[in-house]
């Protein structure tokens, strides 16, 4: 029965964003992909956050490694953006089992710091990495090549609002990956980690080889996030490592709540949302915005859809009482 | 009955200056009730961490079923069947009662790695997990989180998630303490139940002496760390030293009902 309704709500939501391109114009249909973009980074990183109960300031580095890895892959070997993708999450799969196994045998503020400091030598190394990776100037040129399956079927994915499809179907399937992890037994034990670890481990779960093996999938949704950025925007910079990049996906759990599924949604339609409005009216758009961020994660103690849940289940108790 | 489960050589523990095991050889057998009693700071539950992994082996070594279990991590003496329960209630607090008792469960049958299965699908586990929860008689619970379950369910639920590891060798750190006289005695017949089963061996500490001298069928006890005597029940008793140390010692702390 909730489930039942749960499943029309997604439907909806569903047919709702197929229409945004063939209703809306072509900067709100810009703004509904960066809003599923950000979507992708933040429902997976709240595997981590909110699901295993760890904070880490890193992602960013594994947003930019699906970025670059998907430029570079486009560059030398080809230009298939379905190839593009795997290739630059491939790359942030790889620097999340580099950088996890190294983290994930500390916990809480060490970890935090220690994916922070990781994140930052990613940024640097981008930064100086000039013939490489374009310094600062960021990997230019990325095309958007039609999509080909072995040449049998192609695809084009040239105008925003073809592309607008690629990215829906990347979110869709993000999202149906990530509700299907929560409910898994893998995600009962991410839960009871995040509940008690020592206690995880007298349960016979094997910490450590738990976190990483999450803390590399969330690495795997931030890698996606950042290969669809990079087709989106045709180039990968730097500051997709930097780590006020690593906080959005913090910001937007915290937004929307940590503990649902649709909090972390909700977090980044709102984030983006205001953003663009405040930066309309003020040039200190980045001390209002914070003051609001502030005021809403203050004001909603579990996130907008932890405080809205709890209200509507508070309305109707009497009811059913 | 051959081989011991479990032993220990010459197992020490410091923390500063105060010894809370010094050169403790013991062993296991499997089968045999054991209860391990003392004064309050003796080391039981010092003892109980350095044999579970909770806390490192400053000296000495631990055999289980003749390997070498030193420096095993937890979670590996787990799988190998050496499970415990804590003093103080220490569950997954935000999960509901099932979920609780089912991570273990999980865990054994190796499924807790599946990451799209839908846990309502795992019909095996939730049948498992419902014997685990009838056997601390909190079916009714299923569903409550653990921070809403009274004192005396959570005590139960400690015991249930450590149950629920199916160990070849359980230690159970007060497991009664605080509980009512209906809870207590279910439980107590239940682990007697479990015992007479066979395939769970239990070590007990208990500061209940009715409860000690009925269940066990030996009884180590400590002091400052030392095995001051270690026997059957009736042998216990009948021990001079034990009754000094009780006698002159904190005769309230043996046989008071421990409130945690
Ligand atoms: N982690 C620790 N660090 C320092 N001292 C500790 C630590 N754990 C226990 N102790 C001390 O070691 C001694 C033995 O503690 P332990 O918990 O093993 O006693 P116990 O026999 O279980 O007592 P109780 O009946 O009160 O549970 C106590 O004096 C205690 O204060
Ligand atoms: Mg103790």
């Amino acid at each position: 029965m909730k489930a039942e309704a749960r499943n029309a709500a997604a439907a909806v939501v569903l047919l709702a964003l197929c229409a945004v391109p063939f209703l809306a114009g072509k900067f709100t249909v810009y703004l509904a992909m960066r809003i599923m973009l950000l979507g992708i980074f933040a429902v997976g990183y709240n595997l981590l956050l909110g699901q295993t109960g760890l904070l880490s300031f890193g992602h960013g580095a594994f947003y930019a490694a699906g970025a670059y890895g998907l430029g570079f892959f486009g560059l030398h070997v080809s230009g298939n953006p379905l190839f593009g993708v795997a290739a630059g999450v491939a790359a942030a799969i790889l620097l999340a089992i580099l950088v996890g196994y190294l983290c994930v045998r500390h916990t809480e503020i060490y970890f935090a710091m220690l994916t922070l400091a990781f994140g930052m030598m990613v940024f640097s190394l981008i930064w100086n990495a000039r013939e490489i990776t374009g310094g600062d100037d960021g990997l230019i040129g990325i095309m958007r090549s039609p999509v080909s399956f072995f040449g049998l079927l192609e695809i084009p994915i040239g105008t925003d609002r073809q592309f607008y499809f690629f990215i829906l179907f990347f979110f869709a399937l993000s999202v149906w990956a990530v509700h299907r992890i929560r409910q898994s037994p893998f995600g009962l034990a991410l839960a009871g980690i995040r509940e008690n670890a020592r206690r995880s481990e007298f349960a016979g779960v094997p910490v450590r080889r738990y976190r990483l093996a999450v803390f590399v999938l969330s690495g795997a949704f931030a890698g996606l996030a950042g290969s669809l950025e990079a087709l989106l925007e045709s180039n990968a910079r730097p500051f997709m490592a930097h780590w006020t990049h690593s906080a959005e996906p913090v910001l937007v759990s915290l937004l929307g709540g940590l503990s649902s599924l649709t909090g972390p949604l909700v977090g980044s339609a709102i984030f983006i949302a205001m953003r663009e409005i405040i930066q309309r009216f003020t040039e200190n758009w980045m001390l209002w915005f914070g003051i609001v961020l502030l005021v809403i994660i203050l004001g909603f103690r579990g996130g907008v859809v932890g405080t809205l849940s709890a209200f509507f289940r508070k309305a109707a108790a009497p009811g059913e009482g | 009955m051959g081989e011991p489960l479990l032993t220990t050589e010459k197992l020490s523990n410091h923390f500063g200056m105060v010894c809370t095991a010094r050169d403790l050889d013991l062993s296991f057998e499997q089968g045999v009730l054991t209860s391990i009693i003392g004064p309050n700071g003796a080391g039981k539950s010092t003892l109980i961490n350095l044999l579970t992994g909770h806390l490192p082996v400053q000296a000495g070594k631990i055999r289980f079923q003749g390997r070498e279990i030193t420096r095993l991590p937890i979670h590996k003496r787990v799988r190998l069947g050496i499970c415990r329960s804590f003093q103080v209630v220490n569950v997954f607090p935000e999960l509901t009662v099932a979920q609780n008792v089912m991570i273990p469960v999980l865990a054994r049958t190796g499924r807790a790695w599946n990451p799209i299965r839908s846990l309502s699908r795992e019909t095996a586990v939730t049948r498992e997990t419902e014997v685990f929860l009838e056997k601390v008689g909190l079916q009714g619970e299923r569903d409550t989180p653990a921070t809403a379950l009274s004192h005396g369910d959570l005590r139960l639920l400690e015991v249930g998630v450590a149950l629920a590891a199916a160990p070849t060798l359980l230690f159970l750190d007060e497991p009664t303490a605080g509980m009512n006289p209906v809870e207590r005695v279910r439980l107590l017949d239940n682990i007697r139940e479990l015992a007479c089963e066979g395939r769970t061996t239990f070590v007990v500490v208990e500061h209940d002496m009715d409860v000690v001298f009925s269940l066990s069928g030996r009884i180590i006890v400590l002091h400052r760390g030392e095995v001051l005597c270690d026997g059957t029940p009736a042998q216990v008793r009948a021990d001079a030293k034990v009754r000094e140390v009780y006698l002159g010692d904190d005769v309230s702390d043996l046989f008071r009902y421990e409130e945690e």
